[in-house]
């Protein structure tokens, strides 16, 4: 992956991309949110304090999806009325860029998939059923929940948004996908639970006494 | 620019942190990094939020809640699954069944990587729980998770009496919730109503001992009483295995009596009638018979008497007698036959014959010394005496059918009362021996 | 574990009733005496009978 090396508009600290198609970066130091253009980051912004959290996972932490490794660049933290939880992005070692949820310590991996004719968020109910990749998806929990925070890298612009609609569907084999209302374009996302063990992570936090 | 700008260490690391009882002061402990919902203070039993910096007070009492002290002590760390876990929650729940209360605590688990379990204790049962990541699907009255089938055991209302510790969710004393059991054992599913959310667990039984050794904990762990709901049965798994054994066993035996009886020769060697004549017994009564030779190995012989009795008795004292070794089998036998009529009809009793297996006869010539007795009222009867070489003996199968067939016997009635105990304190308790259902429970 | 307990003990059953078999085992209870002398031949009332010095027998119902 190249490793292009900037500094950061606001403060001067050395920006490092670990991967190239990183649309906005978070400045480590002086925490401006800071996205590419052609030549060089401006800054939009600025990321408040995150709120403390219990993941175990960081930027730079590694692991293993199937049979690709993978780095964590960065992420992005939710809450809702039950919590906190983080979406990280993560780098596969074919350059493909994926998220990795951690939601009380319940972890699942999901991609970008595009589809044609996702419903508006008005329209959803629950236990409506979806058909994505012949699979039937059946909506199980609408979740309004509010962005805290930014960190890393991205492959889009986020900053600032307040509150998001999230709609989660299963499938009856464990799969699941997630139709994130952020932009006003519906994305969706597709993937599995994964168990933390199966991660293999690397490079995780460490918390005093353990 | 930023040249003299120093590296970051990177995000500060987590840490157990120490705060004040806003209530009373004492010392609050959160181990949880963040993720406990709720905290109780360890003096004054007030329930605090342990999302607020300032630990606002959510709950708290006038009185002192009853106390219990967790058998797992706070804080004590023990490695469950293969990874370690830290106590930090703890609470003592009840339910009320025909006006008795019957309670059971809970303990909250905690892994920084892996998250909350819990860990449930009822009269010195164990369970090793955890939050169900698919839900389950009904099937009939019961419930299908992950392709097994868990048989409905029982609804209550449960209502929580006592907290301690550190809990990821607002808890509250005296909350309650809709508990519902389903079993397939070992494992236990549970679904937890509070308000209207609805929470799905599953459990595995475990044994105190393995609690023990997995806390370290000293002493020893609380004996358990009667059968719990999903306690796997020592026994069932042998009980299918088991007749299936016997089964095999049954038809060996039958093997083995087909194969003996073709290979016993049953040889006739003597063959006689005698006279008793009341007379003689005031003389000498006893006489020998001729000698006769009994071959092959060491094996039986069958002395058979036989005399028309009719109700009479007649008693044979025999002894057959090795001549060469003068080794004797000395034995006596009655030939006696009664019937009548009375009130109830026609009756007998006896028989005009009678047979006898000398065991472990040696080859040789041999001889009978007979001293025959007989009812006095009888003048005089004769007798037939036959003696047949090698004969098998069909007791020592009923003996080896009945040995066989014991345990089989032992170990499903074993299995049987632990289903019937199992089941006896479920929503379906098993009905009377008289009216027999399958312990599948459904009945109700 | 408790199947193998069986099988060893099915087994020892058979193989004891099929000794039992061979070497012409009995139920019957006979009482067995040494050295019966050869003149018990000419002289039967001299035999020491196991029963001898009782009637044990009264016959009747």
């Amino acid at each position: 992956m190249s490793q292009p090396v900037v500094n950061c508009p606001n403060c001067g600290a050395k920006i490092v991309f670990r991967w190239s198609s990183s649309v906005q970066t978070v400045c480590e130091y002086c925490k401006s949110i800071l996205v590419r253009t052609d030549v060089d980051l401006k800054k939009v912004g600025q990321v408040a304090d995150l709120p403390p959290d219990s993941s175990p996972i960081q930027v730079n932490t590694e692991g293993k999806y199937g049979n690709k490794a993978f780095v964590v660049v960065g992420r992005i933290l939710y809450e809702y009325d039950q919590g906190g939880w983080n979406e990280w992005h993560v780098i596969m070692n074919d350059g493909t860029s994926a998220w990795l949820s951690d939601a009380q310590n319940e972890y699942a991996i999901s991609l970008p998939a595009k589809m044609q004719n996702l419903p508006a968020a008005s329209q959803v109910t629950v236990s409506q059923q979806f058909t994505w990749n012949s699979q039937p998806y059946t909506v199980t929990v609408i979740t309004p929940a509010h962005y805290r925070g930014v960190e890393g890298e991205l492959p889009f612009q986020y900053w600032d948004k307040t509150d998001v609609t999230f709609v989660d569907l299963r499938t009856e084999s464990g799969k699941f996908a997630t139709l994130d209302y952020s932009d006003p374009e519906p994305a969706l996302y597709l993937g599995e639970f994964v168990e933390f063990d199966d991660l293999k992570l690397k490079n995780l936090r460490s918390f005093e006494g353990w | 620019m930023g040249a003299g700008t120093p590296p970051l260490s990177g995000p500060p690391k987590p840490q157990v942190k120490a705060l004040n009882c806003p209530k009373c002061g004492a010392a609050i402990i959160l181990r949880s990094f963040g993720q406990a919902e709720t905290v109780v203070c360890e003096s004054c039993r007030s329930i605090l939020d342990a999302k607020d910096p300032n630990l606002a007070i959510l709950q708290q009492f006038e009185i002192k809640t009853s106390d219990t002290k967790p058998l797992i002590p706070l804080g004590t760390r023990g490695k469950l699954r293969g990874t370690d876990y830290e106590v930090i929650g703890f609470q003592r729940r009840s339910t009320k069944v025909e006006g008795i209360t019957y309670s059971w605590h809970e303990y909250v688990l905690f892994n920084p990587y892996k998250g909350i379990r819990y860990l449930s204790e009822y009269n010195g049962h164990w369970n090793d729980i955890s939050i169900c990541k698919q839900l389950p699907m009904a099937a009939g009255g019961g419930a299908n998770y992950l392709g097994e089938i868990y048989k409905h055991f029982q609804t209550s209302d449960a209502n929580t009496d006592f907290v301690l510790g550190e809990f990821p969710w607002q808890v509250r004393v005296g909350e309650h919730a809709v508990v519902t059991d389903f079993v397939h054992p070992p494992r236990m599913l549970s679904s937890e109503k509070m308000d209207k959310e609805v929470t799905w667990s599953i459990g595995e039984y475990m044994y105190g001992h393995e609690i023990w050794e997995i806390f370290k904990l000293p002493g020893a762990p609380p004996e358990p009483m009667g059968v719990f709901e999903n306690q796997p049965s020592p026994v069932a798994t042998n009980v299918t295995s088991i007749w299936v054994a016997f089964a095999a066993f049954a038809v060996f035996l039958l093997a083995l009596m087909a194969v003996f009886d073709m290979r016993a020769r049953k040889e006739q060697v003597f063959n006689r009638v005698y006279q008793y004549k009341h007379a003689d017994a005031k003389s000498e009564a006893s006489f020998v018979s001729d000698v006769f030779e009994l071959t092959g190995g060491t094996a039986t012989v069958e002395v058979k008497s036989y005399a028309p009795v009719d109700n009479h008795w007649i008693y044979l004292n025999y002894a057959l007698i090795n001549q060469d070794s003068g080794q004797a089998w000395d034995f006596g036998r009655e030939v006696s036959y009664y019937h009548g009529y009375d009130s109830d009809g026609s009756w007998n009793e006896g028989k005009q014959t009678d047979d006898v297996v000398i065991p472990s006869i040696p080859a040789g010539h041999y001889y009978l010394r007979i001293e025959p007795e007989a009812d006095p009222s009888l003048p005089f009867i004769p007798y037939t005496v036959e003696v047949i070489r090698d004969v098998p003996v069909y007791g020592i199968y009923g003996i080896a059918f009945v040995a066989l067939l014991l345990p089989a016997l032992i170990i499903s009635w074993r299995a049987y009362t632990f289903e019937r105990s199992r089941w006896s304190e479920s929503d379906h308790p098993p009905m009377d021996l008289s009216n027999i259902s399958s312990s599948s429970g459904d009945d109700e | 574990m408790f199947r193998k307990f069986y099988l060893l003990y099915g087994f020892l059953t058979l193989g004891i009733a099929a000794f039992g078999q061979y070497r012409g085992w009995s139920l019957d209870s006979i009482n067995e005496l040494k050295n019966v002398p050869k003149s018990v031949r000419d002289n039967p009332g001299s035999y020491r009978s196991v029963y001898s010095g009782y009637h044990h027998y009264t016959g009747g119902k």
